[in-house]
């Protein structure tokens, strides 16, 4: 079953200098439980793709489906929903919140989704043990490493059981040994189920997908 | 975890700068709240030594201030005719004029405010040491009582005989001594701080002006009856004497603003609108400075999520708790600002010591919540408004490459 698909999408950005095609005539399409990696050089349009593919950015031609919903029909606060209920983010620079603990980073989407109390506590404790984190649950993210910031992170972005991943060089921020283990983790994430796409530079990551989708210039030219 | 909470975390991860904010808000709403107290105070403070003593309508010849213009003729029987009328629970001639207090030792007499009025259920004083004076007037002459600053100055004890000489309701000829014998130390409501003041009864004023039994009075005081109005009995005294002046203490009230009191009002209109500009500024400032270092976490919650709604929110949270915080600290702070200020305005001379700039009432708590709530809401516009307009895309993007 399709999780999303993208139709003829392009994405086009009004600049000073003249507009820019970032995501050119794209047609895509990801499965469920898929694993999915975008590579290319750097400004080929690979983190514009996914955030089409992921609800946060509209394109400006084509069409975008959503598990049988064509987003571009649907208000803000419907696509916001999406993404809290159904899309898991993972961002190179983590971004997780600085004030809150490694337990509190992991409930936050929960409870804007209206998630009880205890309900949140014990899929937040569950998900720091998948992680491997179970024993860093009062930290904030500032006594955290950069792999186990990144570990909070995905069980942050694996919150409200996503059906779909969407990372965004994931490891770009780690040295190659963080690096490796977070490329681990995502795979079990996939591996349980989760459809995974992948942006990244780094040719070993890209390779664990099942099907690689290389970007020159805003088009999928090779996959 | 709820809009308030987050922005409660929000505001302790960087305690410097929220502190500074509340510190910032606490102060200008503290002379916000001062400005509150200022604009109403004077008005309030004279209602209430008006009503204090007990009389609800003031009879003059002319609407002329006390203590100026003609005096009331054959005052006694005026006196008498509105008491009896049924919209009246009691009537007290007042007259008002100046004496002169004989000292021994050769020293200058000293001219203080002489009172005459009769003694009735409503004082118009308040005796603070000895007994209040008595109808009556023998061969020992009248009884007197004085201010705290005549007894001082004269070194007098209850039971001193007094001689003074009396200039009443613009007589210019001279008049006999009067003697009085002291039976009392009185405050009156709109004594200075340097005022002296003696006071007598109506009759005994009579005698020492030279008018024994037909006095002027400077004003009738006048209580409406049980469960009247005051409206109802300035009308019925009007039917009486339709010569005559009659004003409830909301139109001396009115006539005292008129004379000058709306300045005080005018000014702390003006910097109260300055101070909340400051607070809006300063509070937008700091927002918008956080909301600006944020801009990529807001962004990653929108990604994740977090409705547009939210994350507006969360911004009028934060300033709501900027500014609520900042404004708890303003009441004490003002009240105390309040308390320091009023003691360097009533250092102005001619003004009655019980008579107050900054006074509190309810009303301008509530004034002052309201204001500073819509200082929260408007100060927290513009980054909502950034906020709410965030492109997600570009902003992560941006974060990335910078």
């Amino acid at each position: 079953m399709t999780v999303v698909e993208a139709h003829d999408v392009s994405r086009v950005f009004p600049m000073p200098a003249g507009p820019v095609v970032a995501v050119r005539d794209v047609t895509l399409g990801i499965e469920a439980g898929e694993h999915v990696a975008i590579s290319g050089p750097s400004g080929c349009g690979k983190s514009t793709l996914l955030h089409l593919l992921g609800c946060v950015d509209a394109p400006s031609q084509g069409s975008l489906v959503f598990e049988g919903r064509d987003v571009s029909t649907l208000t803000d606060r419907q696509r916001s929903v999406i993404r809290l209920t159904r899309i898991g983010f993972v961002f190179q620079r983590f971004f997780l919140l600085p004030m809150l603990t490694a337990a509190e980073n992991v409930e936050l989407p929960q409870a804007e989704a209206g998630s009880p109390k205890a309900e949140r506590q014990r899929r937040t404790r569950e998900l720091l043990e998948y992680v491997g984190l179970g024993a860093r649950a009062d930290h904030r993210p500032s006594q955290l490493s950069g792999g186990e910031m990144q570990r909070v992170a995905i069980a942050r972005a694996l919150a409200n059981r996503p059906r779909l991943l969407l990372a965004d060089e994931p490891t770009g921020e780690l040295d190659h040994a963080t690096g490796e283990q977070i490329a681990t983790l995502l795979d079990r994430v996939n591996a349980d189920g989760t459809a995974l796409v992948i942006v990244t530079h780094d040719q070993t990551l890209a390779s664990r997908a099942h099907r690689t989708l290389t970007m020159r210039d805003g088009r999928i030219c090779d996959s | 975890m709820s809009a308030l909470a987050f922005a409660w975390r929000g505001l302790v991860r960087q305690p410097a700068r929220a502190g500074l904010g509340i510190l910032g808000v606490a102060a200008v709403g503290a002379l916000l709240f001062d400005m509150l107290l200022l604009s109403e105070g004077l008005v309030l403070s004279m209602r209430d030594l008006l009503e204090r003593v007990g009389f609800d309508v003031r009879v003059r010849a002319t609407m002329a201030l006390p203590g100026s213009g003609p005096g009331i003729a054959d005052a006694g029987r005026l006196t008498a005719a509105i008491a009896a009328l049924p919209e009246v629970g009691e009537a007290v001639a007042l007259g008002l004029g100046y004496a002169e207090i004989d000292r021994a030792g050769g020293r200058r007499p000293l001219a203080v405010d002489f009172v005459g009025a009769d003694t009735s259920r409503r004082r118009v004083w308040t005796v603070t040491a000895g007994r209040d004076i008595a109808d009556g007037h023998d061969a020992r002459g009248g009884e007197l009582l004085v201010n705290q600053n005549v007894a001082s100055r004269l070194g007098a004890t209850l039971g001193d005989v007094i001689q003074l000489r009396a200039s009443c309701m613009h007589q210019t000829s001279a008049l006999p001594q009067a003697t009085f014998t002291l039976v009392g130390i009185a405050e009156f409501p709109f004594d200075t701080v340097r005022q002296m003041t003696a006071a007598t009864t109506f009759a005994d004023f009579g005698i020492a002006c030279g008018a024994p039994g037909s006095a002027d009075a400077d004003m009738i005081l006048v209580a409406s009856a049980e469960g009247g109005d005051a409206e109802t009995t300035r009308d019925a005294i009007a039917r009486l004497r339709p010569d005559l002046n009659p004003m409830t203490n909301e139109q001396m009230v009115g006539l005292v603003q008129q004379s000058g009191l709306s300045y005080f009002r005018q000014i702390s209109a003006v910097l109260m609108t300055v101070t909340m500009s400051f607070g809006m500024l300063l509070i937008t400032v700091l927002l918008t400075v956080s909301v600006n270092q944020r801009l990529a976490e807001i962004a990653a919650l929108r990604a994740l999520g977090f409705s547009q709604r939210r994350v507006v929110l969360d911004v009028l949270c934060e300033s709501a708790l900027l500014v609520g915080l900042g404004g708890l600290l303003a009441l004490p702070l003002g009240a105390a600002l309040a308390v320091w200020l009023d003691g360097i305005l009533k250092r102005m001379p001619g003004l009655p010591v019980k008579l107050h700039f900054f006074v509190f009432e309810p009303q301008a708590l509530a004034i002052h919540v309201s204001l500073l709530v819509a200082t929260a809401v408007i100060a927290a516009l513009y980054p909502m408004w950034l906020v709410a307009r965030l492109p997600i895309a570009t902003t992560l993007r941006n974060e990335v490459i910078s």
